[in-house]
């Protein structure tokens, strides 16, 4: 066995699990739990006691897997920051996983599957997915958008859709007023990721930083290929003030890997 | 603990507790091989005792109480080390006990040894119908290794601090000697917007920290494998910035198994001053200036504060910003008023120095920022060209000139003899001028840190963790930010 962690903190709910590299979807051991505001002071005693439950040692994980979000912003930087720390210390690599990729694989029916994440001021982040034999697979990428552009689009397709995402919680009523009888909504429990869907959704990725191509290498190969300092969040927007500037017509156009448009109308990463 | 000793513990076990173990219990434990029990003592008398059962790996925390006179005076956290270094070389890997949850003193004694609350005993105290918490040390050997080697000064430590818009990290030797400090400035994705903006400096910590701490351990030759400790600054200062630092610190501490060590930032601009100036000593009086902060603080012996006084409003550096952006000199206004200044006359403009007379030591700043805005209003409505050096001079004069008056009294009304400039203010160099020859009249020392000490760096919470690291104090994996964290907070 080569136990991997994964742990995602984007939203209110915290998702923690152990997988194993030589083994594909493997669930070796998965908590999850609501935590709102609280991630930073759950989630590693959340680690930790999954490693011990296992009879593990920490020095015996050899990769760690993050939800990159998008979600709460500083609840996202709390689960990247702590698995660049873990993978950073362990000398492991460290691989990003899309909360949204997570939420879909909880969905098993077959089928398109439209995830919604509450991105706060009346705004969501979607994204649809197809499961074919028990995989999601991502169509659309990470955005943010106003609820009903979302609904409109998706209710273009012209296609049965299941609904999910801790975004219906605040917008359930506007996809199922716009999106009619060709909705199903997954049960509200799961509307968040837990272990085993991170898992499986790390699995699920596809390219050179994948889970599954990274597990294919060595560990110092793929500690450079994926490297803890290399792993960051996906916000979708900039902040407030760069935002205001972009409105203004001033500054920068694009957002660099960091999020940030920077300086001089940057955004080239 | 010694049979010699059950009187006197069991004086001070009936003094502690509702229902206190009697002699027969207290003679038992002491000839069980599965036991470690240990008195602090001070000149033949007994101040506190406590003990452990170790089963396997564990030492179960059974007992510990100190002489309701003698509490506070870090008796309970020498017993906790002493009992956890005699279990680490019984082969116990961690600590573990119960505590009463309105027992606040004793939660806040085991959080600042570095304990987690692992869980829940419902009902644990039925006669006062109240839950225990159970708690969980960190490792314990590699702590008592760390402390052991703070108290021998060759404790090998890096830190890391994101609390503003600089990511920072150090490697340091015995608390004064600096193997490497990086710093990496966010200052141009800020300086357009005239301030710090908290979201981007949270980015840019996120996307920074990793590299910066590889940057600093290369630059001292060494790898984690060969420190003792971690150190991150736990606050004040902006919360989703501190938490980068502390969330990325945490996870490092969980996958080495180092301790880690929680400072308070402006404790760490207060030591900054010892690492070039390695012979001071308290008692002391720090000035602290910078962008967020402007307090005096005094400090009777390292790790010990008392805040004497503070600003009512703006911090110091940020009056310097919002002059700077109301004369339209960009960001950050430090540098570039005091530049100007320099060709400025300081007796031009008669600007207000408030609360010199107040009999107390905080200050005001945002009465003088009006006066500025007023004077350039008149000026501009007059149809005169605006005297920039002279209104920069004067403004910086009146800074200088209530910030000098107050560290003055407070110095004198504390009779101490050394003063120390700390913060980003203190690269001004008419406020490091007019505190030396104040200071010099009255014959008071002033240490003044150099330029790269006093803005924001990882050095100084190095610096700092040493004292804390010998004093046993720790962070759990449990542990948050705390943006208003207090300088005089006992954690």
């Amino acid at each position: 066995m080569r136990p991997f962690l994964a742990l995602d903190t984007a939203t209110d709910h915290i998702a923690v699990a152990i997988g194993d590299l030589d083994r594909p979807g493997a669930v070796i051991q998965a908590d999850d739990f609501r935590a709102p505001r609280a991630a930073n002071t759950v989630v590693l005693t959340a680690v930790e006691r999954l490693v011990r439950a296992e009879g593990l040692e920490m020095c015996d994980i050899v990769a760690v897997v993050s939800g990159r979000g998008p979600g709460s912003f500083t609840g996202v930087r709390i689960g990247v920051a702590t698995a660049k720390g873990l993978a950073h210390g362990l000398g492991v690599f460290a691989c990003g996983v899309g909360t949204l990729d997570a939420v879909a694989s909880r969905v098993i029916a077959d089928g398109l599957v439209g995830v919604v994440g509450d991105a706060m001021r009346q705004e969501v982040y979607p994204a649809l997915f197809r499961i074919r034999d028990g995989r999601a697979r991502r169509l659309t990428s990470d955005r943010v958008t106003r609820p009903e552009l979302a609904a409109a689009e998706w209710e273009a397709l012209g296609e049965p859709l299941t609904l999910t995402g801790w975004g219906l919680t605040k917008h359930g009523a506007l996809f199922g007023a716009v999106l009619g009888d060709d909705v199903r909504v997954a049960e509200p429990h799961l509307w968040v990721p837990d272990g085993a869907s991170l898992i499986a959704a790390a699995w699920a990725g596809e390219g050179s930083g994948s889970l599954a191509a990274l597990a294919g290498l060595g560990a110092a190969e793929a500690f450079r290929a994926a490297h803890p300092a290399s792993l960051l969040p996906v916000y979708t927007r900039l902040s407030d003030a760069e935002e205001a500037e972009r409105r203004a017509g001033g500054g920068a156009t694009g957002m660099a890997a960091g999020g940030v448009a920077g300086p001089g109308g940057g955004g080239a990463p | 603990m010694t049979a010699h000793d059950v009187p006197a513990v069991l004086a001070i076990e009936s003094a502690s507790f509702p229902a206190p173990w009697n002699e027969a219990l207290f003679r038992d434990e002491l000839v069980r091989s599965d036991r470690v029990w240990k008195v602090a003592a001070a000149a033949d008398r007994v101040l506190g005792f406590g003990g452990v059962m170790i089963i396997g790996d564990e030492a179960h925390l059974m007992d510990i109480a100190v002489d309701p006179s003698e509490r506070s005076a870090g008796v309970a956290r020498e017993l906790i080390w002493a009992l956890a270094s005699e279990a680490t070389a019984r082969r116990v890997r961690r600590m573990t006990l119960e505590v009463a949850e309105s027992n606040r003193a004793a939660l806040d004694l085991y959080a600042s040894c570095g304990f987690d609350v692992g869980g829940r005993r419902v009902g644990y105290y039925p006669e006062a119908g109240e839950d225990a918490l159970v708690l969980w040390s960190r490792p314990l050997a590699p702590q008592v290794r760390a402390m052991g080697a703070a108290r021998s000064g060759g404790d090998l430590v890096l830190a890391i601090e994101t609390s503003c818009d600089e990511t920072a990290a150090s490697v340091m030797r015995g608390g004064r000697e600096e193997l490497s400090s990086v710093v990496a400035s966010q200052v141009d994705f800020h300086a357009r917007f005239g301030g710090v903006v908290p979201e981007i400096a949270s980015r840019k910590h996120t996307e920074a920290v990793v590299s910066v701490v590889d940057e600093a351990l290369a630059a001292a030759g060494i790898g984690f494998g060969d420190l003792h400790a971690l150190a991150v600054t736990q606050g004040p200062g902006l919360v989703g910035a501190l938490v980068v630092g502390l969330a990325y610190a945490k996870g490092l501490a969980l996958a080495t198994g180092l301790p880690l060590v929680g400072v308070n930032h402006l404790e760490g601009h207060i030591y900054a001053a010892r690492l070039i100036d390695p012979d001071l000593e308290p008692p002391l009086i720090a000035l602290l200036v910078s962008g967020g902060h402007t307090m005096l603080v005094h400090v009777p012996a390292w790790g010990r504060y008392e805040v004497l006084g503070r600003t009512l409003d703006d911090a110091a550096g940020e009056a310097f910003d919002k002059v700077a952006k109301l004369l339209g000199l960009g960001y950050p206004g430090g540098p570039v008023i005091s530049r100007l200044a320099a060709e400025g006359d300081p007796a031009s403009i008669p600007f207000p120095r408030a609360m010199m007379r107040s009999g107390s030591l905080d200050t005001s700043l945002s009465g003088l920022k009006t006066a500025v805005i007023q004077y350039v209003e008149r000026e501009r409505a007059a149809g005169r060209a605006l005297r920039i050096p002279d209104i920069a001079a004067s403004f910086q004069a009146a800074v200088v000139d209530v910030q000098v008056a107050k560290t003055e009294s407070a110095a004198e009304a504390l009779g101490v003899g050394t003063v120390v400039l700390a913060g980003g203010v203190a690269a001004n160099a008419s406020l490091r001028d007019g505190l030396r020859e104040a200071l010099a009249r009255r014959g008071i020392g002033l240490t003044v840190p150099p330029l790269g000490l006093c803005t924001d760096n990882a050095s100084m919470i190095a610096a700092a963790a040493h004292d804390r690291i010998a004093a046993g104090r720790f962070l759990g994996i449990s542990a948050d930010a705390i943006s208003g964290l207090r300088l005089d907070s006992r954690s």
